[in-house]
């Protein structure tokens, strides 16, 4: 149920406050950028799109970007993974679950908001491998990103393994990119299903596999645990509330076996080692 | 969706931030010259973040987060959640301990040429003289005791809210540093005047005020307090008028210490409500969440908005205050 909107008719005004950080060498602050679309991908689901060619150029695979509400009573940062990037457009993957993201969800093509970002560390996919991604829910808006940048790259292969609650909402986006896609809803399983049903696969060809996981905490433990009796490597983009995004506040942390650390600047990627989870 | 807001446009003069700037307005706060009157609030400040958004050596000081007398883990779980114009937050002091400081932060902060308040914390009067003693001989410019935090079981509040146990520390602490002494007072009281003039009758040499309010919100989804903690510790654009509040009183009971105003301050306009309110200076806290260079914005701004106000300028850049 894809309502499409119009593009934004005309250009967004320089973002003066990114030329000026980086001109001094600095990551830039807060800033305005003009939304170009607005998707209501299945209800609750909804896909918007803004101009940020700093954002764009800079986006690495898992980062994110805070927006923030228009609304000044809702002055926190929301966190979104980066689900695809389009010359300098940005766009986002987000459910509508509270009052700050439906402020987000009602805005129009033309509107402004402020983003901050790109931000956290991203996916290690310097190795040349079959990279397994696997998602869950809303966590699957950073592997279609992911599956946009390694789709550039002759070295490496990409299965995406998709697990919905109902709708298959994400499928046509990482569809664009992904080598294969696996996906299933909860009438029928859920990620494990698909990688047991395809194990063989995606293992098989006797090259490197390397999984790259984002969802659910419980999916993300059943991944991790899958990866590990089969020893392969596997990086998990975990989610936490946070305040700052950008490491000052210290608001959004996780249990690792280094210790308590911040979701947001020292991940959201962490090895399976780094949380334990065998 | 009109009358959309941006706060990076807002209101706001054209004005690049990172250009070079003399800054034209210091203040004085215990002996101690700040370039400008506006610093960062502990505990929104982290220098391996903030480094990366703007030259920190532009702020009139640098409060680092509280420091304890070894590693603290703060809580677990979910730590932060949204209320009205504000943040609340539940970290309980997480941080590496005094020594890590004492070869991490505090000579990188020096070298970058910030002036340096080190925020102190601790669960008992031991931690807090522990850690006062290691940061003596230290490079820091001043000190501040956080006997207000909200988010730990012991020390924090329960110290700053009871003005017989605050002098008794600050009593014990004044002994083992000649440092400039601030105690950053909560606002989780009756009557702030009471631990305020305990503080200062025990040898602090300035007050810094608010930390953070009291506060929760409930998930009405599964009827459960949002934050693990259960409360936390309210800040942001909500709290500016409870800041104010306080200030106006304490300056009005203590009309020499020096104080230095906290609590919703986002712009220049808001700090120059504190310095009217009485404040020497102003720190910046939660509004670095919403925006990193938020204390260099806010610093900026009223750089420009004491021009006009030449007599309040000059009693800040001779250590007094406007009342």
């Amino acid at each position: 149920m894809t309502t499409p909107t119009a593009t934004a008719p005309s250009a967004p005004p320089a973002a003066d406050i990114v030329a000026q950080a980086t001109a001094a060498g600095f990551f830039p602050p807060r800033h305005p950028v003009r939304v170009t679309r607005v998707d209501e991908l299945v209800p609750g689901v909804t896909r918007l799109a803004f101009r940020d060619p700093y954002v764009a150029e800079h986006a690495r695979p898992a980062q994110f970007v805070d927006l923030f509400s228009p609304d000044p009573l809702r002055p926190m940062p929301r966190p979104f993974g980066v689900s695809e990037v389009d010359g300098d457009e940005v766009s986002v993957i987000f459910a509508v679950i509270g009052k700050g993201t439906a402020d987000l969800a009602r805005l129009e093509p033309g509107d402004m908001i402020d983003v901050l970002g790109p931000l956290g560390r991203p996916f290690n996919v310097r190795e040349a491998a079959h990279y397994v991604l696997v998602g869950g829910g809303l966590g699957v808006p950073p592997l279609i990103h992911t599956a946009q940048r390694l789709a550039d790259r002759d070295d490496v292969t990409c299965t995406a393994v998709f697990g919905y609650r109902n709708e298959h909402f994400a499928d046509r986006y990482v569809g664009r990119y992904a080598d294969t896609t696996l996906s299933i809803d909860e009438s029928e399983g859920n990620v494990i299903t698909l990688l047991d049903r395809h194990e063989e696969a995606l293992l098989g060809s006797g090259g490197k596999v390397t999984i790259l996981s984002c969802g659910p905490l419980p999916m993300m433990k059943a991944v991790a645990s899958w990866a590990a009796k089969r020893d392969l490597p596997c990086q998990l983009s975990m989610e936490q509330h946070m305040g700052c995004g950008y490491g000052t506040c210290v608001l959004c942390t996780v249990d690792t076996v280094d210790g308590r650390l911040k979701v947001c600047s020292d991940g959201p990627v962490f090895t399976r080692e780094q949380l334990g989870w065998e | 969706m009109a009358n959309v807001t941006s706060t990076a446009t807002m209101d706001k003069p054209a004005m690049n931030p990172y250009e070079a700037h003399e800054w034209k307005h210091p203040t004085v706060v215990a002996g101690v010259t700040w370039k400008n009157p506006v610093g960062t609030a502990s505990g929104t400040f982290q220098y391996a973040a903030v480094r990366w958004f703007y030259d920190v050596s532009q702020l009139g000081t640098v409060c680092t987060k509280g420091v304890s007398p070894v590693p603290w883990e703060g809580n677990p779980g979910v730590r932060t959640a949204e209320g009205p114009g504000s943040n609340i937050n539940a970290v309980g002091l997480q941080n590496p301990g005094v020594d890590h400081y004492l070869v991490d932060d505090l000579p990188k902060l020096k070298a970058a040429g910030a002036t340096v308040i080190s925020n102190v914390a601790g669960h008992c009067d031991d931690d807090y003289a522990q850690v006062v003693e290691k940061l003596a001989d230290s490079p820091a410019d001043m000190l501040e005791i956080n006997v207000s935090c909200p988010n730990v079981s012991h020390g924090g509040m329960s110290v700053g809210a009871d003005p017989d146990a605050l002098y008794r520390l600050i009593s014990r602490l004044r002994e083992l540093t000649d440092k400039p002494m601030i105690v950053k007072l909560t606002p989780n009281v009756t009557d702030i005047t009471l631990p305020a003039r305990a503080a200062v009758e025990a040898g602090a040499d300035a007050l810094s005020l608010i930390n953070t309010v009291v506060g929760m919100r409930i998930d009405v989804r599964t009827g459960r307090p949002i934050i693990d903690h259960v409360t936390g510790g309210v800040s942001g654009p909500a709290v500016l008028p409870i800041g104010l509040a306080r200030v106006w009183q304490v300056r009005t009971a203590l009309p020499e210490v020096p104080i230095i105003g906290i609590g919703g301050i986002d712009s220049g306009e808001k700090a120059l409500e504190y310095l009217y309110a009485g404040a020497n200076a102003v720190e910046v806290g939660a509004a670095a969440l919403f925006d990193p260079i938020a204390p260099l914005r806010v610093a900026r701004e009223l750089d420009d908005l004491l021009d006009d106000r030449p007599e309040l300028a000059a009693k800040l850049a001779a250590g007094r205050t406007w009342r």
